[in-house]
């Protein structure tokens, strides 16, 4: 066990190691585009960590993320901490506000936990227009400034802000990929597995449910402050439209994508909502078509795909799969 | 277990193709380019501008990349500058910083412009310096007032054009101590830089207003807030108001006013940003009444003056190749932007530089023609464009003439500091024949 332990570490870490070394070797819209997909693999993650392993709805995720990107944000400005400390914080915050959403949320299910969550996805970003230490919608800036002397130097000169950008989120994305994996084989993971199939039964096994509940919804919610802080980083800004409900349903539709229970498929969720948009500004242009158009047809794409996976693989590309050939696990 | 790594592989495998994908794609554009400089070829110069075509700003301000595109097709079926077409690259923001930050990647990094040109909006602009200036992208004649885009280290590769708000707000507070003495004076603003540089200009020449209303941008579509805005307006007392925000919030302001009845009760002064009769016309029709009277600052000549040689000629462009849009405030400022981005190129010369782009502008951009009042004040040491207003008054039929009367133009110019508000005498270029610049 623990041989096999330090082997998925090392597989972890060769892949990172691959990844950064790999961003010398491509253009730097594609970093900047990397950046993003490790962004939505952390936020996607923190979709699969509550809705796949603990049975939690939530489609108030861009509430949460706003609530790490406005404290990081703050404290960078405020309090002059050094970014890492600033992600740190602003992941805290939202576990914060995720550790009370959850107390409720464990007395919530379906539809009504979808609405709470929902409220609070509408609700939120719009506070910033309340109150002016948080900018209004113009946002506050963000700008972690440039990478350190000795990595641009270790990495031979040309080190761009975005590529120090995709160092910093992919590291995240690995980390947290890594920690999840760990944590769902642990006695928690098997845990929120149990509520999630028979809450009765699991509640008859001795299981806390409500505690169970809200340690996942925490620990959700800490992923997603952790994403909100990263994309701030990315935007260099933090302002309410970055925070929107379509951000809230474009990480629920990539979990849905990657199929919800499966957290490697988080990754090829995030990707897709990274290649659409790219692949339909490509054809709009080849075809003359006008700006309105390639700035609409992604969404209208991604919804198609979610429809017909919810029609056709429920639970997932990659499940579905393995379930035609005979092996659901 | 032998299905489900081969599934892993899978995955991993679609992961891989798709990174793979992006990255082969990312290669080409530049490693063919027979030019050394990114989006120029030996035959077209690629320029980007953004702009809201969606959202809530956008109504009257979608009408500027597409005036500016009309003027460079023109331009370009007349042989172009210097023998190269001008691409102009449209992008929406829908007036949100954040989708601004994002399309401006796409310019600078997709599409590879040369350029931007008449980028819109104060926070929109903001939003994207870091990035323009990393990369030492020209960003020509924005679409904004703010007065921070005319220091010049902290913005060293943008060229503002409008005069300033803060210039603005000095102007039309002269205006008020001197035509309004005593009226009780409301003002409504647009609560981010935008606004906040005007309450600067304002509280430099000492205007008081018994009431100061902000209001998030984009708020103006909840019909809630103009509801706000009106009994504001109303229990402030105020006999003259200030509309000092985008196009939908004057309509917006107006609407709400006509709906209170306050129509005759007031006297409405429109800041240049939103007083474009067509916009507000479309969007408020009811508020017409209102608008019979409403006195507005502009910095550009009436677009219904057709007497004036560079509306009439802007007009005559318009009709071949502005694909049925209405001449507005909005065309005029495309146009006159457009034309002023054509003499930018040219002066650059044909060996097409970025750096080469800037210094042309420094160096000769004072002389350029366009259709402002002002001078132009671009230099090695100053970035600040026009600087001066002049002050019209609407009638029923929207028109808007000098308040002195018809050709009228009195100018009124100013500094973004404490500097005298002038009287000044109008002198401006002539328009080149047919509108194609010669420099």
């Amino acid at each position: 066990m623990r041989k096999s332990k330090s082997m998925s570490a090392l597989i972890f870490l060769a892949v990172g190691i691959f990844l950064l070394i790999a961003s010398n070797f491509v253009d730097e819209l594609r970093v900047y585009q990397g950046a993003q997909v490790a962004v939505y693999v952390i936020a996607i993650s923190s979709i699969i960590l509550l809705t796949g392993f603990s049975g939690q709805i939530s489609l108030g995720h861009g509430a949460l993320m706003a609530i790490g990107g406005y404290a990081a944000a703050l404290s960078y400005i405020h309090w002059h901490v050094p970014f890492l400390a600033s992600f740190i914080i602003g992941s805290f915050s939202a576990a914060v506000a995720g550790f009370i959403l959850g107390l409720a949320a464990a007395r919530l299910s379906g539809p009504y936990l979808a609405g709470t969550t929902l409220a609070l996805a509408v609700g939120l970003p719009s506070l910033a227009n309340q109150f002016h230490v948080l900018g209004g919608e113009q946002g506050l800036s963000f700008d972690i400034g440039e990478a350190p002397m000795w990595i641009a130097h270790k990495t031979g000169g040309d080190f761009t802000q975005y590529k120090w950008f995709f160092w910093i989120s992919t590291i995240c994305a690995i980390t947290t990929i890594w920690f999840i994996k760990n944590l769902l084989q642990s006695r928690y993971g098997r845990t929120w597995k149990a509520v999630r199939g028979n809450p009765s039964a699991a509640a008859l096994s001795g299981i806390n449910i409500g505690q169970s509940k809200v340690l996942a919804f925490t620990l959700s919610s800490a992923l997603a402050g952790l994403s909100g802080a990263l994309l701030a980083m990315l935007l260099g800004l933090v302002a309410p439209m970055a925070f929107t409900l379509t951000l809230s349903f474009t990480i629920v539709t990539g979990a849905v994508l990657a199929g919800v229970t499966n957290l490697t498929g988080s990754i090829v969720g995030a990707l897709v909502l990274v290649v659409i948009p790219e692949l339909t500004d490509a054809v709009a242009t080849h075809l003359g078509g006008s700006e309105k158009i390639s700035a609409n047809l992604p969404g209208l794409i991604t919804s198609a795909l979610l429809i017909l996976t919810v029609l056709f693989a429920p639970n997932g590309p990659q499940l579905h799969k393995r379930k035609k050939v005979g092996n659901p696990s | 277990m032998l299905v489900r790594r081969s599934t892993k592989r899978g995955v991993f495998a679609v992961a891989i193709a798709a990174v793979s994908a992006l990255a082969v794609s990312a290669l080409p554009a530049q490693a063919f380019s027979p030019h050394s400089e990114i989006g120029v070829t030996s035959s077209t110069i690629k320029l980007g501008i953004t702009v809201p075509l969606t959202g809530s700003a956008a109504p009257g301000y979608n009408k500027v990349p597409y005036a500016m595109k009309a003027y460079f097709d023109y331009v370009n079926d007349n042989g172009g500058v210097n023998g190269r077409k001008i691409q102009l690259v449209i992008k929406d923001d829908a007036y949100s910083p954040i989708l601004a930050k994002s399309v401006t990647n796409d310019l600078i990094l997709k599409d590879k412009v040369f350029a931007l040109v008449g980028t819109l909006g104060t926070a929109n602009n903001e939003a994207t310096t870091k990035f323009i200036n990393d990369k030492g992208v020209p960003r020509l004649f924005v679409n904004t007032g703010f007065s921070g885009f005319a220091n010049t280290k902290k913005y060293p590769t943008t060229y503002p054009l409008f005069p300033s708000y803060f210039m603005e707000a000095k102007a039309i507070g002269g205006y008020l101590a001197d035509k309004f003495a005593g009226k009780k004076v409301a003002l409504l603003y647009q609560d981010d830089d935008f606004g906040i540089d005007a309450l600067a200009g304002f509280a430099q020449v000492g205007t008081t207003f018994v009431a100061k209303i902000p209001y998030a941008s984009g708020s103006q579509a909840d019909p809630t807030v103009i509801g706000k805005w009106v009994t504001s307006i109303a229990a402030s007392g105020a006999d003259t108001v200030v509309l000092f925000g985008v196009s939908t919030a004057t309509a917006a302001a107006l609407g709400g006013a006509y709906k209170a009845g306050l129509a005759g009760k007031i006297q409405w002064i429109l800041g240049s940003v939103g007083a474009d009769p067509t916009t507000i016309k479309t969007l408020a029709p009811t508020a017409l009444p209102l608008l019979n009277g409403a006195i507005t600052a502009s910095f550009l000549p009436s677009a219904s003056d057709s007497a004036d040689e560079y509306v009439k000629q802007f007009q005559s462009i318009n009709v071949t190749y502005g694909k049925g849009a209405t001449f507005d405030n909005n065309v005029l400022v495309g146009m006159n932007g457009a034309m002023l981005t054509v003499q930018a190129l040219r002066a650059a010369g044909t060996k097409l530089t970025r750096a080469g782009l800037m210094a042309a502008i420094e160096s000769q951009g004072s002389k350029f023609a366009s259709a402002g009042f002002a001078p132009l004040g671009w230099s090695k040491t100053s970035h600040v464009g026009y600087n001066g207003y002049w002050f019209g008054r609407m009638a029923a039929d929207t028109t808007v003439t000098p308040v002195d009367g018809a050709g009228k133009y009195v100018l009124y110019t100013t500094d973004s500091s404490s500097g005298p508000i002038v009287k000044s005498a109008i002198a401006r270029p002539a328009m080149p024949a047919k509108g194609l610049p010669t420099n």
